[in-house]
């Protein structure tokens, strides 16, 4: 069916919208950052000319203050994603493990009030650890010296602290999500596995392991590739709560990109960062692909 | 009265629930009763309530509306959020129709595109973009800060996934009846796509509403921040040093959005299993 020319016309029309917001909004900044890479580029002053690889070159020379801006956000925005995406992903498994063996009238209202705080801008969630962790005047310092702890515990100031506080200002803000996408893939499960294993004697771990966790295991994968480009984009919570401190280390890549093009004015220098980090990305991304399809192969 | 076999079994399990229950919530329970208190009290205190209630955060923020002027802040948000996701679900469903129905001429390059985006972090065309816009002048525009928003391939993927699944015979049954195209998508694909497009609404509206990198490189002036930027400046700015205001302002922030939520509850639990991981 659909044949003939008004449908062709119909059809062109109908996605030519959407083509002309996605070359104008999505492939040209593409391709203008791609060419600005390979140029001396002020965000204020324009092109100052061609310099072909040199930006890249400087970002990967150890010893200029590009290569310390990349590789110290880089550095830290991995570290991040390391400490991050376990308790993002085994946290969320546990707490819809728990939804999915609660009588159904509870359900729904612990699964809202566990994903209520999905709902809340990330620089209101930074607005209210900020002020729960603040070294002075902070509600926790204050619990924690009304409790009779001598010192406040500096907790924005000093690490490990100020990464505890950011993972506890993330996992608080988007753990639902994943919880809400685990607790899809249980529904899914097959119930008369589960009467299977009870007749074979199976106990709760055992029921877990053999039954539940062969069929949850792609949803899992997804969730696990889906936190790690979330923690890879880690900005607003280290940009407001911590800002990037103590002594940069909670820095992440985005930030220091952004530094170069605006605090230092080299668009050409982070738009070379952001290449590089998107090629980054994209290498992660594949090689956990690979190693996923290698093991269900 | 004895209680059910399997809730009496669930109580431990029901404890833990609560308790974490309590956990998730005590962070919103200890902003709004902040909000009440004053600048001392929010400073020392080491209680959820005040001892001294105080409305002084509320009303002095709506006599400093002129340096932070909130409602405007929300009025922006409501503007942007409305119209992005309007445009978007609209021009995403016309896309993926076209692509996954109509055969259109280069369907195959348009859909390669589409994927080769959607492995392309977005940090990629952050700085060009703003960089654009800043060229042809219309920074601190509504312009930025809605149409960037339209090149997202995501929606038109997840429509044209769900067509493909979704069965051709009603379609073909009203084409044999001689309806028109628009007949067709007016009565046939609308009503059959809504939970995928309310789903591409809500992941919309929360992109949206949730951006802080984006509005901060292409807004200058105060007003036209987002609600979402203006809490940031807030955070950097003279509020600062004052607990109780900025968790007034939080509040002001944030119900809007617990509000939506709640009432949207049901459509965004839908939209995540909908996401089409299976």
């Amino acid at each position: 069916m659909y044949k003939g020319a008004s449908y062709k016309i119909w059809s062109v029309l109908m996605v030519s919208p959407f083509i002309i917001f996605f070359l104008l909004f999505w492939a040209l900044p593409l391709v203008l950052g791609i060419w600005i890479s390979f140029h001396n580029w002020n965000v204020s002053a324009g092109n100052l000319g061609f310099v072909g690889l040199d930006n890249y070159k400087m970002i990967l020379t150890s010893g200029t203050i590009y290569n310390d801006l990349f590789m110290t956000g880089l550095k830290n925005t991995l570290y991040f994603v390391v400490i991050s995406v376990p308790p993002l992903v085994l946290i969320a498994l546990g707490l819809a493990l728990i939804i999915d063996n609660l009588p159904d009238k509870f359900k729904t209202i612990y699964r809202t009030i566990f994903f209520i705080s999905y709902s809340i801008s990330v620089t209101a969630v930074s607005a209210i650890f900020l002020w729960l962790f603040n070294n002075n005047g902070g509600f926790i310092n204050n619990v924690l010296m009304s409790l009779g702890m001598k010192e406040a515990v500096n907790w924005l100031g000093e690490q490990p602290y100020a990464w505890l506080t950011i993972l506890i200002a993330t996992v608080w803000w988007t753990i639902g999500f994943n919880m809400m996408l685990f607790i899809n893939a249980l529904n899914e499960v097959d119930s008369s596995l589960y009467e299977a294993a009870d007749l074979d004697g199976a106990g709760a771990w055992g029921k877990f392991w053999y039954v539940t966790f062969p069929q949850i295991k792609n949803v899992g994968f997804f969730i696990v590739i889906m936190t790690v480009i979330a923690s890879f984009n880690l900005y607003g919570q280290t940009r407001l709560i911590t800002n990037g401190g103590p002594e940069q280390s909670t820095n992440s890549l985005i930030m220091n990109i952004q530094t170069s093009v605006f605090g230092m004015n080299q668009l050409g220098i982070g738009s070379a960062m952001a290449l590089l980090m998107g090629i980054i990305m994209t290498v992660i991304l594949g090689l956990q692909y690979w190693l996923s399809y290698r093991k269900t192969d | 009265m004895k209680m059910k076999r399997s809730t009496r079994k669930a109580i431990p399990l029901l404890i833990l629930a609560t308790i974490i229950a309590i956990l998730f919530l005590l962070p919103l329970i200890w902003m709004v009763f902040t909000s009440f208190k004053t600048l001392s009290e929010s400073m020392a205190s080491s209680s959820i309530l005040p001892q001294v209630w105080t409305l002084e955060n509320y009303t002095g923020i709506f006599t400093s509306v002129s340096e932070a002027p909130i409602f405007r802040w929300l009025f922006n948000t409501t503007v942007i959020t409305a119209v992005g996701t309007i445009i978007v679900v609209v021009v995403d469903i016309l896309a993926a129709y076209s692509l996954a129905r109509l055969n259109v001429p280069g369907k195959k390059v348009i859909l390669g595109m589409i994927f080769a985006a959607l492995a392309i972090p977005g940090i990629v065309t952050l700085f060009p973009a703003f960089y654009m816009f800043k060229e042809v002048g219309l920074l601190d525009s509504y312009i930025p800060l809605i149409m960037p928003y339209t090149a997202s391939t995501m929606g038109v993927f997840l429509v044209y996934n769900f067509l493909l699944a979704f069965p051709k015979d009603l379609e073909e049954a009203a084409y044999l009846d001689g309806a028109s195209q628009w007949q067709i998508l007016y009565h046939v694909i609308f009503p059959a796509i809504k939970p995928v497009a309310m789903t591409l609404a809500v992941i919309t509206f929360l992109a949206i509403y949730n951006d802080y990198l984006w509005p901060s490189l292409v807004t200058n002036s105060n007003e036209m921040k987002t609600i979402t930027l203006g809490i940031a400046t807030l955070i950097q700015g003279s509020n600062f040093v004052n607990p109780a205001k900025m968790m007034a302002s939080t509040v002001i922030a944030t119900i809007p959005a617990i509000v939506i939520f709640l009432l949207a509850n049901k459509h965004i639990v839908k939209s995540v299993t909908n996401t089409g991981i299976k």
